[in-house]
């Protein structure tokens, strides 16, 4: 005989926090509202960028690590990521964008965020 | 504490939603009308709830509470 | 009259006791060959996903579990009538049937993890303080003081990763041996280190249970969820789609796609 389907923990409102977090990763569908579609394209277009730079940067990491970057090279990488992260705020700021909306949950991938 | 078994029942509840909204078998086609909603599960699943109704108002059936909270 | 499909279950008998589901519905059952779908008559699909509804839906499985395998169905899934049901079923009934054989007598289990990821990263980073030798030379250069920061947070990530990959191993090393299918969430947010399903048997239960006990005794500080016996919702693997396509009928849309594609040009697709 089956038990009934019981959920147990002492944490409930912890659980409760971290599930809803899961819930709000992917993009809102896109509203054709004219007001919003600029925003709306605009979170799609730097998300997109700021995925790329995320691999950029984990390359750029994972080349330090192992000590396979000259000085000046490590100079350059840090001055462009600089850069690009710089325009990335001016833009976020400019579309009213916070980090959390750019953070795309890709599922297995996510190890890349 | 009664805010312990609401918060109990609402993560009962999510656990539910995750799976009867978002897991199982999934069939799509033409013969299938499916309401709109469902397919909008990035919403947030509580987002979707547009009412609160409670176990309680099941109309005649044979069987006891599906899910029981914990204590 | 619309049906409402709650499941798909190894029977092509009668359900033998009264279920009711939405609307206050008789449940039924339309065999298939070997097997069945469970319904019940709708005059509405809802329009409104309902706190209500859902486990309505849910109590209706419940019950199925009792004395059949089953095959959960999406909530909402409302079929125009009696004809097209038994179409979907001729088209996905290879898949139900793979599906029910490899999952009879099995429940799924529903495994939650919390740690204090602040206090793991505080941790690390004390660690990482410890063991550095000497202080990098002045960086005056903008690109490299970039860069120094950016490695050490990477540093902590990593570190961050490790642990909790050593975590789930550990946890998941208690269930593994009861289980006969699993699937886990890694880290999904900062604090919720694992979000796991198991499929095990139904003999298995109570030593899974006993593995959870043994967990929660091994790592008080962590905080945990349990959940189960779901019916095998994470564990259904369909190889259609869509069912309308039979097999034939796909061959026939892929040669019309691979011609198309021929006589614009395949480069240019």
């Amino acid at each position: 005989m089956i038990a009934n389907t019981t959920v147990e923990t002492e944490s409930p409102e912890e659980f409760i926090e971290e599930i809803e977090k899961t819930q709000n990763c992917l993009p809102k569908k896109i509203d054709a509202n004219p007001k919003t579609v600029e925003k709306g394209l605009a979170k799609l277009v730097l998300t997109l960028i700021e995925l790329i730079k995320k691999l950029l940067e984990k390359q750029a990491m994972r080349r330090v690590e192992a000590g396979s970057l000259s000085d000046e090279q490590i100079e350059n990488v840090g001055e462009t990521l600089m850069k690009l992260e710089k325009k990335m705020d001016e833009l976020k700021e400019i579309f009213g964008l916070k980090d959390e909306e750019l953070n795309l949950n890709l599922g297995p991938l996510g190890d890349l965020m | 504490m009664n805010s312990v078994v609401a918060k109990s029942k609402e993560v009962t509840l999510l656990e539910i939603l995750d799976r009867v909204l978002d897991k199982g078998v999934v069939i799509s086609g033409d013969m299938v009308i499916s309401v709109a909603d469902v397919d909008l599960i990035y919403l947030g699943l509580k987002v979707l709830l547009s009412s609160v109704e409670t176990v309680e108002k099941l109309r005649g059936s044979p069987f006891t509470s599906p899910v029981q909270e914990a204590r | 009259m619309k049906l409402y499909l709650y499941g798909i279950i190894d029977s092509s008998e009668q359900v033998k006791e009264s279920i009711y589901g939405l609307e206050g519905s008789g449940v039924y059952n339309i065999p298939y060959c070997d097997i069945g779908a469970v319904v019940s008559e709708i005059n509405q699909p809802i329009q409104k996903v309902t706190k209500g509804a859902v486990l309505e839906h849910e109590a209706v499985i419940e019950k199925l579990m009792e004395n059949f395998t089953v095959l959960p169905v999406r909530f909402q899934t409302v079929i125009e009538d009696r004809d097209n049901l038994l179409l979907m079923m001729q088209s996905y009934y290879n898949d139900f049937k793979d599906n029910l054989d490899r999952l009879h007598n099995k429940l799924e289990f529903g495994i939650k993890v919390i740690w204090a990821a602040e206090k793991i990263r505080e941790n690390i980073i004390k660690a990482l303080k410890k063991g550095k030798q000497k202080k990098l030379e002045p960086d005056s250069l903008q690109g490299r003081k970039f860069m120094t920061e950016k490695f050490e947070k990477y540093k902590i990530d990593k570190e961050f990763r490790a642990k909790a990959d050593k975590f789930i191993r550990v946890i998941d090393i208690f269930f593994s041996k009861f289980a006969a299918e699993k699937k886990l969430g890694k880290l999904k947010t900062e604090n919720l280190l694992l979000d796991a399903v198991y499929l095990l048997e139904k003999s298995q239960e109570i030593n899974f249970r006993e593995a959870f006990e043994h967990i929660k005794s091994a790592r008080p500080d962590f905080k945990y969820l349990f959940s189960g016996p779901w019916p095998a919702y994470n564990f259904i693997v369909l190889s259609k789609k869509s069912g309308i396509l039979t097999d034939s009928q796909q061959t026939d849309l892929l040669d019309k796609v691979t011609q198309n594609r021929m006589l614009v040009g395949a480069d240019s697709i």
